[in-house]
């Protein structure tokens, strides 16, 4: 099917790396939302709905959206929550826009630290019976995966190393002021090396959707239209799954890639929990040796867990819309972003983004 | 937008206790299978799933949603998880709903299940979804919660316990109709008035079961209903609006919403009726499945709706004017109150009215109803949707 109208972001805002523990959550998200109403040249006014996504046990409070719905904006205003996943948040708000209901969203996902250990936060997501006293975690899941990656291509190994180099100097060239609070994460599981995972930070991040009617009446110049959309789940047992392979990834590339008319883009944001993460998307997505990926540093130097998705997609918006700051490529206009959330990237999301010379 | 949006197929469980005979993903399939047998589809069918779950500690799983993935046949398929607490359920089928108006799907399946009556105490995971600084420790809950609630609607609009046992009263004699519903025994008010206190004046008989049991929904485009002749009720109107999340901006001076009404549930319906065109829905609403846990929400609930003026609705209700052969039957169902499996409880709202808009209500149904409202709300009173189906 196709969609009846267009969606765009028009304002992004994003803190890979919150270092000021001093702030709480709730002035945290109050800041990310004016921050990107600001980008946006809006205000809340202007919004007519709200989609945010948290993950519960990593706040520590059940239906953890609740306390945002102040912070956001979202007293008398219609909210959504989409915990399953932050890039979820903004699959929702841009089917709202794209339902011609609405006019705007903004959409949000944070990611707190306060949970400690992380991993034990985790586990509770693996099922009571079989696999939470393995124990089974998302770093374990990565391990798995890079297992069974490197099984089929014992190879892949050096390459591995290579991506977790470039990303992590990727990000310090666009995010100098953050590079001293990027670490590599101590727990990292075989085969994993060290300086492959990240360190979880504290991290939030805000869009501002709007219809192509909105973008119009209101003069807003530079626009990152979501030209396609795909998002799919893979089951839940990893004994389920072939971790060597991304069936749904598969799946979302090929709704976003229809509705976009193929895979063209500039530049790529990827999902980069782990270097082997970007190795089986790149395949999986037919990326070419020479696009440039993961300007941003991805997660491999900025791990905000739970947002890390939505970060890949506003990041990318950014690009397009020439807003990037001191990673923008020159001459971007199209785009691919790249989520993946759950153990061992069981959702899969691909957006396809575009500006208004493209 | 592309047409309209019809409900084609729905399933709900049998709400009991306890459900030993099935695992979480056991009795989300149950309502699937149910209401894919009732759409006449296969999962093949099946384009995209929103998956229905409000607090993960519920059912003592992190992101339960999945290990429900193969429980909705969602594997390789667009799938995404809503939460809004209480109100979870009409906001997933808001949300399957956006997929088709949008005009990314045809056909979207929203399914999920809660085991409440599993998990040991529902108020202690409830007390976790209050600031952990200010407001948990004093210690809230959902009971006392809207206990302070009926005390305000008590002080502004004379409600008596009495009333509030014959909300009881009406809403058991409903579900004693109903074979899905949890709680069936009939309760006269002397019963509601002698059981215990719980959060004064709040008793037992003034409470929701605790429940275990699935729901889920098949909803289609108005083409795909068409092309294949299919039978539909029609989504009309679609509202949610927000309160605030402390519960003290409730209250004192200065207070941003008086904790008496449900300012927010009005604005929710407002909106929805704007899009159904509902001007009088006096007049133009048949029936209403309303989301009320506590008998006292009932009344604030019917006054949102614009069923009643505010504080009007126990005296409306002592002239039998919201019980089935009534000018508007409110949860014709026993609604909320004799049914609670927290994370489908709000779309059950939703699938109760279709039935009785498409006349498949059975021991229950309401003669000759055409227009239907449900609702539902979440959070600590905080999140609330509204929903206008049509046959």
């Amino acid at each position: 099917m196709a969609y009846l109208t267009k969606a765009g972001v028009i304002g992004v805002a994003i803190a890979p790396c919150v270092t000021d523990q001093r702030r709480s959550l709730e002035e945290l998200l109050y800041d990310m939302g004016h921050a990107a109403l600001r980008d946006a040249g809006l205000t809340i006014e202007d919004i007519d709905g709200i989609v945010v996504a948290s993950n519960d046990q990593y706040d520590g409070r059940a239906i953890s959206v609740m306390a945002a719905s102040g912070s956001v904006g979202g007293v008398d205003r219609d909210i959504l929550s989409t915990p399953s996943a932050g890039e979820h948040a903004l699959v929702m708000g841009a089917l709202r826009v794209l339902s011609g209901q609405y006019r705007t969203q903004l959409v949000l996902a944070w990611s707190p630290t306060e949970a400690s250990p992380l991993p034990e936060a985790q586990r509770l997501a693996a099922d009571p019976y079989f696999h939470r006293r393995l124990p089974l975690d998302e770093p374990a899941a990565d391990a798995l995966q890079a297992s069974a990656l490197l099984a089929a291509d014992p190879g892949l190994a050096e390459a591995a190393r290579e991506i977790a180099a470039r990303n992590r100097r990727n990000g310090t060239t666009a995010y100098p002021d953050l590079a001293s609070a990027a670490r590599p994460w101590s727990g990292a599981r075989w085969p994993l090396e060290p300086g492959m995972v990240a360190a979880p930070v504290t991290g939030a991040v805000a869009l501002v959707l709007a219809s192509d009617a909105y973008v119009a009446e209101r003069g807003i110049r530079d626009p990152a239209w979501i030209a396609g959309m795909g998002w799919a789940t893979e089951p839940s047992f990893l004994g389920d799954r072939d971790l060597s392979d991304a069936p749904a990834l598969r799946a979302a590339a090929e709704q976003a890639f229809g509705e976009a008319g193929g895979k063209t883009a500039d530049l790529a944001e990827v999902a980069d929990a782990t270097p082997y993460q970007q190795l089986l998307a790149s395949r999986v997505l037919g990326l070419g040796a020479n696009l440039p990926v993961n300007l941003s540093g991805g997660a491999q130097s900025f791990n905000p867990v739970y947002c890390t998705g939505l970060i890949r997609i506003a990041e990318a918006a950014n690009q397009v819309r020439g807003r990037a700051g001191r990673h923008q490529r020159a001459g971007t206009r199209t785009a691919l972003a790249h989520a993946a959330s759950g153990f061992a990237m069981q959702y899969q999301t691909v957006i396809m983004l575009r500006g208004e010379a493209a | 937008m592309s047409g309209r949006v019809g409900i084609i197929g729905v399933g709900q469980s049998a709400f009991r206790s306890r459900r030993d005979d099935a695992s979480y993903p056991d009795l989300v399939r149950e309502a699937v299978s149910l209401a894919l047998n009732d759409a006449g589809l296969g999962l093949e069918d099946i384009e995209a799933v929103v998956y229905s779950l409000s607090p993960d500690a519920m059912v003592g799983i992190g992101n339960a949603e999945r290990l429900g993935v193969d429980a909705v046949g969602a594997r390789n398929k667009r799938f995404l998880r809503i939460n809004t607490g209480g109100a979870t359920g009409i906001s997933s089928v808001a949300a399957a709903y956006y997929h088709i108006a949008a005009g990314a799907c045809d056909v979207v399946l929203t399914a999920g299940a809660d085991k409440v009556g599993e998990c040991g105490d529902s108020q202690t995971v409830l007390n976790k979804i209050w600031d952990p600084t200010y407001e948990r420790a004093l210690p809230l809950g959902t009971i006392n919660m809207l206990a302070m609630s009926a005390v305000r609607y008590m002080h502004k609009y004379g409600m008596t316990e009495q009333d509030m046992a014959r909300v009881v009263v009406k809403n058991r004699w409903h579900a004693s109709l109903n074979p899905n519903a949890h709680l069936r025994a009939l309760a006269t008010e002397e019963d509601v008035l002698a059981s215990r206190m719980i959060s004064w004046p709040v008793k037992l008989f003034d409470c929701c079961p605790q429940s275990s049991g699935g729901g889920a929904m098949v909803l289609a485009s108005e083409r795909y209903i068409k092309n294949r002749k299919l039978d539909a009720a029609w989504i009309t109107g679609v509202g949610h609006c927000s309160e605030t999340y402390y519960l003290g901006d409730r209250m004192g001076n200065g207070y941003a919403a008086d904790h008496a009404d449900a300012y927010a549930l009005r604005n929710a319906f407002q909106r929805a009726y704007r899009m159904a065109g509902i001007t009088d829905p006096r007049k133009q609403v048949h029936v209403a499945e309303l989301y009320a846990p506590f008998s006292n929400t009932e009344f604030h609930a019917i006054e949102a709706a614009g069923l009643a003026d505010l504080g009007q609705s126990p005296a409306m209700l002592r002239e039998g004017a919201f019980r089935i052969g009534g000018p508007t039957p409110v949860s014709p169902s026993g609604g909320t109150l004799c049914t609670n499996a927290i994370a489908v409880t709000a779309m059950v709202r939703v699938i109760e009215v279709a039935q009785q808009v498409r006349g498949r209500a059975g021991a229950h149904q309401v003669t000759g109803a055409r227009v239907g409202i449900a609702n539902g709300n979440g959070g600590d009173h905080q999140f609330f949707g509204a929903m206008v189906v049509e046959a």
